[in-house]
């Protein structure tokens, strides 16, 4: 008796991973019912590379979310790092690689850097600084399509190592990471704390200021690190990159048990959204039904789960 | 109480309990007459905030009846019932909408009066809101944006609102407003509360004013009759036939305790040491304090006592970082701290600061083991202070709940099913743990039961022996005989007289 | 010397605004003074005003209204397929969708306490989601809308005409009427707003209705305008355009101050500064880029009233 009791307990405090898990498991089972190659070596593939590069620029959003804040440059930011590496490989080599990092964390810090010393709501600072990072990519892109020719590089992302390609075990090793930061260390737990209770974090001894600049550094970092690895796998694009990876990213963190409220979820969650949100992407697709379709379907999951997930006890009024 | 007089509106053993646990309100009853200024005062969490929601129409009493001169009457549904029979509330903050200009707040809310194809008819606003002003002697220009008017004249002009309100929902004439005020002057500079006193004086005349507070000396020289209540009951009542009654009984009727409970005392000898950790010097910051100048030494508590309203708990604030000074110094082991720095730098410099309202402080939605380790992260570090060891911080948190006797099921439990008196433990624990050279302490123990706040002076007093030092502002006096070794005697933003605990307690004995 | 720092102060745009006009002038008097470029600065005006003065009702209460750009899209689509059944009168299918959309919004906002970015982006990015399923992914033109295209003067296109009325009852909602003062209490202070009697839930969902009917009503102009066809990707420039025009004109995103007539001259201002640069030999992307940083200077700036509050 007492053994159900604790089972139940626990799984009340768990619900969120046990229902995000439950539906993991539905909707592989579903699309495998549906159309059977879904689990098939190639169905497999699809799912993974559109999984791994997305699970590595969501990662790094989850640290902002669960901090309380909103970045919405990182699809911009991946998109800079990616264009940035295509049109430059040719003149700086691989060494295009930490440049476009560096260049990415750089905007990470400027959303910071608005946000923490001037008080720009997270969601205005972070579209501002997306539209100065369209310009800039759309500057030194001018609008082309680019090729990568270079075969180092789009071995980094694309080289098979035991069946799966070498961006899979990037991603895995990123969430490992990540899940370990937010978990295991001070600064994870400093990030959870901004996120529950901005005031008492300063009170507690968190340099609020100096923090929540570094969680933004973090998610530029992050988005820079999946664009590079991105336009790996891609081997070429255009200004045009990744316009419709906003409400997916979104969805796939609420998805995972992230609230936006703050102050809860984590990577380790990130990981079933990512899979669920992914996952569906490339059985949809499978089954031929268009972006069109999922946009659609992706927006009312955003709204559902962005309902469902909001803190009720914290906030009075949301605006 | 008056009896030749109808009542103008009565309470009779209202009770009003939340969540089936906390007794609000018990069994209050309350009457206010026409013309005259009814004081309510007690601590926070005494329930009077509760009465007056119950009066205005926010929620309902779970029993009581009302009385609207002289007959029995339903209790109001919702504000505009209750403006109807001419009760009005100005609340204690968030009563003001900045952005609207003085004009259109007055009428916020009526402007059916003023509606035209047209849309609304400003002018004839203006024109009626100018006659109100004038015959409240209030001196502001009616265009002018709230925001941009100085605090006591935004107060006045809520009040101005609030009879307003009553005037126009309340169509008959014989009927004096009683207007509400929750703690106006809490707010406001020490010399911009004449300002709204000469007023409400003046204003007496055509209407009754509730004023609750919590400033003891404001009530005494205003209010007709007082309430005193306690923990959801009236305690005390005084009226003009009552002998004098002076600041000192208040606040015993308040607190609650008697005279014999002030004969307590540390038996232990001094934990002072020679170290002067904090030193200020000629801090002033105008309208809140002037030249306060003190040492603190290592393992002495001093106590910063006197009035809500004088000046205290600002000066506390300061120290700790969430308040701005004009000027003077802050001295902290040789280091000179500038205002406004945030808290966080305070603490680099060892500066604590603890305040009763726990959910300022703590993350409600965290166990407590986490909230513990917070503070002490430093503590519970391993592999070169790389990662957080759980166990460690379980440990933590496991020894902190046995010194403090916090009652809860484990470390892991949320803070937010913990009650008042544990929630303040955790707070208390992760500074016992902390050790900071300096610890601030506003309001340790509001509101708790006497069980908690046994053990927190206890874990206060062990902290002490260890040398850390502390300031304490607290409501009650018997805190300060516990813990303080000096007590300063602050009045009107200024150190008065700095006292020892055996003339402070004398001091409080007189009648 | 006090008044006229205040003076500026105050009416800082105008003041921009002015100075923008002069310099460009001095600059390109023969281009900038054309008939080309007035009407094509009038045009961008008129786009940026209809497409934003619905949601600075939104903004004046302190909440965002991106669905703007989704009502643009759908509605496009949908008018095209009604089309074919009732000829022009299709195009009232937008003040339909709008204010249907705007209640849809205001309802989920304030019942499911949703942040209003996330749920007009999503909503957006829904409703695009549909028209390119409908529309089979790429525009679909309808014809038949020239009495709003054609031209009253060289300078002036006759939709000037029919967008100021809309312009005129929008500013006069929030100046005269008793909608207004409750939407700028909301947004000064909600709390005081629910004191003083004030049904907020339900004002807040008229200001999202209003919001999503104002665009409707806009788009009667602005898809004639604007070549009787509605895209069918989307673009971040879309989205944003409106939003500089709301805070460059000084609407506060907290809300409680601005209003329409601040949106009108954010709008001028940004199609003069849009349409002068264009002007300049500097690269197209460049002019983003310096876009953008106007962007965030006005950002910047409308952010120092919010100090001392609790900013995630």
């Amino acid at each position: 008796m007492k053994n159900f009791t604790k089972l139940r307990d626990w799984s009340r405090k768990n619900a969120t991973v046990i229902t995000s898990l439950a539906v993991t498991i539905i909707i592989i089972i579903i699309f495998q019912i549906i159309n059977p190659s879904f689990l098939s070596h190639e169905g497999i593939r699809a799912s993974i590379y559109a999984m791994s590069y997305f699970l590595i620029v969501a990662c790094g959003l989850t640290f902002v979310i669960m901090m309380g804040s909103f970045d919405f440059s990182v699809v911009s930011l991946l998109k800079l790092a990616a264009l940035f590496c295509v049109v430059f490989i040719d003149r700086y080599g691989l060494f295009v690689i930490p440049l476009a990092i560096l260049l990415t964390t750089g905007f990470g810090f400027l959303n910071g850097l608005l946000v923490a010393r001037f008080n720009v709501p997270s969601f205005m600072a972070t579209l501002g600084v997306s539209i100065i990072v369209e310009g800039i990519a759309l500057y030194f892109s001018k609008g082309r399509l680019f090729l990568m020719y270079n075969e180092q590089f789009r071995a980094l992302a694309i080289k098979s190592i035991a069946g799966l390609p070498a961006i899979f075990y990037w991603a895995m090793a990123i969430w490992f990471v990540s899940v370990f930061i937010a978990l295991c260390t001070p600064f994870g737990r400093r990030t959870y704390a901004i996120g529950s209770n901005l005031v008492a974090a300063g009170l507690s001894g968190v340099n609020v200021v100096r923090h929540r600049i570094l969680v933004f550094m973090l998610s530029g970092f992050y988005a820079g690190l999946a664009g590079v690895l991105y336009m790996g796998q891609l081997g070429g694009g255009s200004v045009r990159l990744g316009t419709d990876l906003a409400v997916p990213l979104f969805a796939s963190i609420i998805a995972g048990g992230t609230a936006l409220t703050g102050g809860t979820g984590g990577p380790h969650r990130t990981l079933l959204g990512v899979i669920i949100i992914t996952w569906t992407q490339t059985g949809l697709l499978m089954l031929a039904i268009g972006r069109d379709i999922q946009m659609v379907i992706f927006g009312i999951i955003a709204i559902a789960l962005a309902a469902a997930t909001v803190d009720r006890r914290r906030v009075k009024s949301v605006k | 109480m008056p009896q030749n007089e109808a009542s103008l509106l009565e309470v009779r053993n209202v009770r009003k309990t939340f969540d089936s646990v906390v007794r609000a309100l018990w069994d209050v009853s309350f009457s206010v007459y026409p013309n005259e200024i009814v004081g309510v005062v007690g601590e926070n969490g005494a329930g009077k905030s509760t009465l007056m929601k119950i009066l205005v129409g926010v929620f309902p009493p779970d029993s009581g009846e009302m009385y609207h001169l002289g007959s029995k009457v339903p209790f109001p549904k919702n504000p505009r019932e209750a403006a109807r029979r001419g009760v009005s509330l100005v609340p204690q903050e968030k009563g003001v909408v900045m952005h609207l200009r003085v004009y259109q707040f007055l009428f916020l809310g009526h402007e059916d009066e003023f509606t035209s194809f047209w849309g609304l008819k400003t002018r004839e606003m203006k024109r009626l809101a100018r006659d109100i002003l004038k015959e409240l002697h209030i001196d502001c220009d009616v265009d002018s944006f709230m925001y941009d008017l100085s605090l006591p004249l935004q107060k006045l002009v809520e009040i101005a609102k609030a009879i307003l309100t009553v005037r126009l929902r309340c169509k008959d004439p014989d009927i004096t407003p009683i207007i509400i005020l929750d703690e106006p002057t809490a707010p406001l500079a020490v010399e911009q509360r004449e300002q709204l006193f000469e007023f409400i004086m003046k204003a007496k005349k055509t209407s009754s004013f509730i004023f609750v507070s919590h400033i003891i000396p404001e009530i005494l020289n205003f209010a007709d009759r007082i309430y005193v209540l306690r923990d959801g009951k009236v305690v005390a009542y005084h009226d003009s036939s009552s002998q004098k009654v002076t600041e000192e009984d208040i606040f015993k009727e308040i607190v609650g305790r008697s005279a014999s409970e002030y004969l307590y005392k540390t038996a232990t000898s001094s934990t002072v040491r020679d170290r002067v950790c904090l030193s200020v010097k000629n801090l002033t910051k105008k309208g809140y304090y002037y030249d306060i100048s003190f040492d603190l030494h290592e393992g002495e508590c001093i106590g910063l006592f006197g009035t809500a309203g004088s000046g205290k708990v600002e000066i506390v604030r300061t120290l700790a970082g969430i308040m701005d000074f004009d000027d003077g110094s802050i001295v902290v082991d040789g280091h000179s701290l500038k205002g406004m720095e945030a808290s966080y730098v305070g603490l680099k410099y060892g500066i604590g600061y603890f305040s009763g309202e726990t959910g300022k402080e703590l993350f409600l939605n965290w166990s407590i083991a986490r909230n513990i380790s917070i503070l002490n992260l430093e503590k519970i570090l391993k592999w070169n202070g790389l990662v957080i060891s759980p166990a460690e911080e379980n440990e933590l948190a496991e020894e902190i709940m046995r010194k403090l006797r916090i009652k809860a099921p484990n470390p892991q439990t949320e803070c937010y099913s913990l009650s008042g008196g544990n929630k303040q433990k955790v707070s208390v624990g992760k500074w016992m743990e902390k050790s900071p050279r300096i610890l601030l302490l506003e309001d340790p123990t509001i509101g708790i039961d006497v069980g908690a706040r046994e053990d927190i002076y206890e874990a206060l007093l062990e902290m002490k022996k260890n040398g850390i030092a502390m300031i304490l502002v607290s409501d009650d006096p018997k805190e300060y005989l516990l813990l303080c070794d000096r007590i300063a005697y602050i009045k009107s933003g200024r150190i008065e007289k700095i006292v020892s605990p055996e003339e402070f307690e004398a001091m409080i004995r007189e009648e | 010397m006090k008044t006229l720092i205040g003076m500026i102060k105050n009416n800082f745009v105008l003041m921009v605004l002015i100075l923008l006009v002069v310099v460009f002038i001095c600059a390109y008097p023969k281009k900038f003074l054309s008939p080309v470029n007035i009407s094509s600065i009038v045009r961008q005006f008129i786009r940026l005003s209809l497409f934003a003065l619905g949601p600075t009702f939104v903004v004046v209460i302190g909440s965002m209204d991106l669905t703007y750009v989704g009502i643009w899209m759908l509605g496009g689509i949908l008018v095209w397929y009604v089309s074919s059944w009732i000829g022009p009168f299709a195009i009232l299918i937008y003040p339909i969708l709008g204010f249907v959309t705007g209640l849809l919004v205001g309802v989920i906002q304030v019942k499911a306490k949703i942040p209003s970015f996330i749920l007009t982006l999503s909503i957006t990015v829904t409703y695009w989601g549909l028209t390119a399923w409908l529309s089979g992914g790429y525009p679909r033109r309808v014809k038949g809308f020239g009495f709003i295209t054609a031209s009253l003067l060289p300078y002036l296109p006759v939709a000037l005409l029919w967008a100021i009325p809309i312009m005129i009852v929008a500013v006069f909602i929030m100046k005269r009427t008793r909608i207004g003062t409750y939407f700028y209490a909301i947004g000064s202070n909600e709390e005081g707003a629910e004191l003083s009697g004030i049904d907020v839930e339900k004002y807040k969902i008229l200001a999202f209705t209003l919001s999503g009917l104002f665009t409707g009503i806009g788009l009667i102009i602005l898809f004639p305008l604007l070549g009787g066809s509605a895209p069918t990707e989307l673009k971040l420039g879309s989205i944003v355009d409106p939003l500089i025009a709301i805070v460059l004109g000084g609407t506060p995103l907290v809300g409680g101050s601005g209003g329409p007539e601040r949106t009108l001259l954010g709008a001028l201002t940004f199609a003069v500064i849009q349409r002068g640069l264009s002007l300049t030999f500097w690269k197209p992307e460049l002019i983003q880029l310096l876009l953008g940083l106007v962007v965030l200077g006005a950002i910047l700036v409308g952010a120092r009233k919010l100090k001392g509050m609790v900013i995630t």
